[in-house]
């Protein structure tokens, strides 16, 4: 801000006297000033719509609004304008608090003179300009890397997928018979394909990762039943190397509430690294349980007969680009990115991976995962202000296929409307609760809703004109949708409030098991597309 | 029963080549094209029953060609399976809403390509049928 440039001033000031005096102190001033006053906060905020100042001076207590809520909702309408707070002698500590949040300076009615007022203005512009300078710089920096990540990874794959396409074939006899000495060169050289093929999709998990786009679609999944995929596709690595593959999983092992793509990717990461640093005639050992101490979270750990991590590296290993200097032998580490990946797939599902082990006498990773739990998903829409809500209304959705089995892509297809769904949603009145039914080739998914019968309908009439815009719904699928309220039963004196949501989640549950026999729900409505 | 016929459009001619060993292998019909004009072309001129398509080629790239496939009364039936480097992230999804049956990154499983590939002949006859046999 030169001295020549004219500043643009929005007073919010509803007393007339106060409003006066600011604007004689600006004109006093030696930069030339345009003061736009307004007596009411909404004012202010459409005026700030339809024009941006240069600077907002706001009082907080404002006919329309008092207090913190002032200075937060001009933030939240213009987070890019300078606000400087005009504050009484008796509420300096709101202004305090004010700073704290966001409000480049405050300045203390009575106390203004004309010099004061200008350069408070004055910084007030400038540090606000800094602060959005070095906001754009830093997404331009990671937006940079991203994009440049992506390009490399393109490039690098197009060649890859030439080699990877050669090989394939001579190792099919696409080309003719191969000599078993040829044919043994050629795996070696698949395998390093594979390798590098796999570095690049770590470099960009890990890029995903670092700038929090890295996602996860939760769902209801039992770790027993992955562990065994994970043993089935490692195992002939393990038989390759004289390395047995024990598994020790808990009869009694509940679901878990987690991403199964993502979970696999972590299990094949660490078995894969035990298979790598354990020797021949070693073993690596894949275990699920539950420990009693902590029943909401599932233990998953692998444990091989390796030589062990250093004390001194155990806390370093989960760390992007990290690597073993210790592991200088035939084994091409990758880069580094594996364990990172590991624990931020871990952290995404609000869980703990770490490292147990002594030197020469094998490593334990350990992670824990979410214990799939009805009364914990259902209790922040049920329970309101520390009382069970008296009732609450399920919404079903049936997604059918036109043709059993279902033409097309049709996971595909329930994944966006999945997508479509959790988006139709509010956050703090509804909830959506992950896939539960399969009913024949058809997908089942069940919304939560918090609220009276009312609501219920107006969350149903946005779900369906979301998915009625789903293209390939349109010829490949019908949708129904009905909804059901649900009853609780006579609050009982002596039941915490965890001991209804229990009981509830009991009730919800069974009507989930039953697939909401038709005969319960009166309140149905179905509506079909196409 | 006549011979099923792809078409394979990817601006690298080696990958081309040997996509073509391979389906060939597997008792298909190939055709080929290497840019986004000669795409269209092809497709009139084959009438395939497949198309294989890269998202990055000269010429009009992937999307502008699944559009134009989309846009024509003659070639919207044809199962279009894309085959490309980028990242699925940002592709997928997209390329899914403009047409395609299925994404697949490179470098792809070559079994579950096929898979896809046979599933989707099945289905494009039982349904669809885009030229009369």
């Amino acid at each position: 801000m030169t001295n020549h440039e004219t500043t643009n001033v929005l007073l919010i000031e509803d007393n007339p006297g106060d409003a006066d005096l600011v604007r004689l102190r600006l004109v006093e001033g030696q930069s030339p000033v345009k003061v736009n006053c307004v007596n009411r906060l909404s004012d202010g905020l459409a005026s700030l719509t339809v024009e941006t100042p240069s600077v907002v001076l706001l009082d907080l207590n404002l006919p329309d609004s008092r207090g913190a809520e002032t200075f937060r909702r001009v933030i939240e309408h213009a987070p890019n304008v300078p606000v400087v707070v005009l504050s009484g002698q008796d509420d300096e500590a709101l202004a305090m608090k004010a700073v704290h949040q966001g409000v480049q300076d405050y300045l203390v009615k009575g106390n203004i003179s004309s010099k004061h007022l200008e350069r408070s203005i004055r910084y007030a512009v400038e540090r606000q300009a800094l602060l959005r300078a070095l906001e754009i710089s830093q997404k331009q920096k990671i937006d940079f890397k991203n994009q440049f990540l992506s390009h490399v990874s393109h490039e690098l794959r197009t060649p890859l997928t030439c080699i990877h396409q050669y090989v394939t074939l001579l190792l099919d006899g696409l080309a003719g018979p191969l000599a078993p000495d040829q044919g043994d060169h050629l795996k070696t050289v698949l395998k390093s394909v594979n390798q590098l093929h796999a570095m690049i999709r770590d470099m960009l998990e890990a890029a995903r990762a670092e700038s929090g786009k890295m996602r996860i679609e939760r769902r209801c999944i039992s770790m027993g039943e992955l562990i065994h995929q994970v043993a089935a596709m490692l195992r002939p690595t393990a038989d390759e190397k004289h390395i047995g593959l024990e598994l020790g999983i808990d009869q009694r092992l509940p679901l878990v509430h987690a991403d199964p793509d993502r979970v696999l990717e972590v299990l094949i990461n660490l078995v894969d690294n035990g298979i790598k640093f354990t020797p021949p005639d070693g073993a690596v050992m894949i275990q699920a349980n539950v420990v009693e101490a902590d029943p909401g979270s599932v233990y998953v750990s692998v444990s091989d007969t390796g030589r062990g991590i250093n004390p001194e590296t155990k806390n370093l290993i989960f760390e992007r680009l990290y690597q073993d200097p210790e592991a200088v032998d035939n084994n091409r580490s990758g880069l580094g990115l594996g364990l990172f990946i590991c624990r931020e797939i871990v952290r995404l599902h609000e869980g703990r991976i770490w490292v147990s082990s002594e030197p020469g006498q094998g490593s334990t990773f350990t992670f824990t995962l979410p214990v799939y739990s009805l009364p914990k998903l259902l209790s922040p829409v049920i329970v309101y202000q520390g009382e069970l809500r008296p009732a609450f209304v399920l919404v079903r959705v049936d997604l059918i296929p036109n043709s059993n089995p279902p033409r097309g892509n049709w996971k595909e297809t329930c994944m966006r409307a999945l997508d479509i769904l959790s988006r139709c949603i509010y956050l703090d009145k509804d909830l959506l609760l992950p896939p539960m039914g399969m009913a024949g080739a058809a997908e089942t998914f069940f919304v939560v809703a918090s609220t009276d019968l009312q609501c219920a309908g107006i969350m149903t009439t946005r779900i369906r004109e979301q998915l009625e815009k789903l293209e390939e719904l349109k010829d490949k699928g019908t949708i129904a949708i009905s909804t059901l309220p649900v009853e609780f039963l006579p609050e009982k004196a002596d039941e915490s409030i965890e001991q209804q949501v229990q009981t509830v989640a009991d009730c919800v549950s069974q009507m989930v098991l039953k697939g909401l026999e038709r005969k319960h729900a009166p309140a149905k409505s179905a509506q079909q597309v196409n | 029963m006549a011979k099923a016929k792809i078409l394979v459009i990817d601006d690298d001619p080696d990958l081309v080549r040997a996509m073509r060993l391979r389906l060939r292998a597997s008792n298909f019909e190939v055709a080929t094209a290497t840019d986004g004009y000669s795409a269209i072309a092809s497709a009139q001129k084959e009438k395939p029953n497949l198309i294989i398509l890269d998202l990055g080629l000269p010429v009009g790239d992937g999307f502008v060609v699944l559009d134009r496939l989309q846009n024509s009364d003659s070639l919207a039936g044809i199962p279009v399976i894309v085959l490309s480097a980028r990242d699925p992230q940002t592709n997928e999804e997209r390329a899914l809403k403009a047409g395609a049956t299925a994404f697949f990154q490179k470098p792809a499983d070559n079994d579950e390509l096929m898979n896809v590939i046979r599933a989707s002949l099945g289905e494009a006859k039982a349904h669809r049928a885009p030229w009369p046999s």
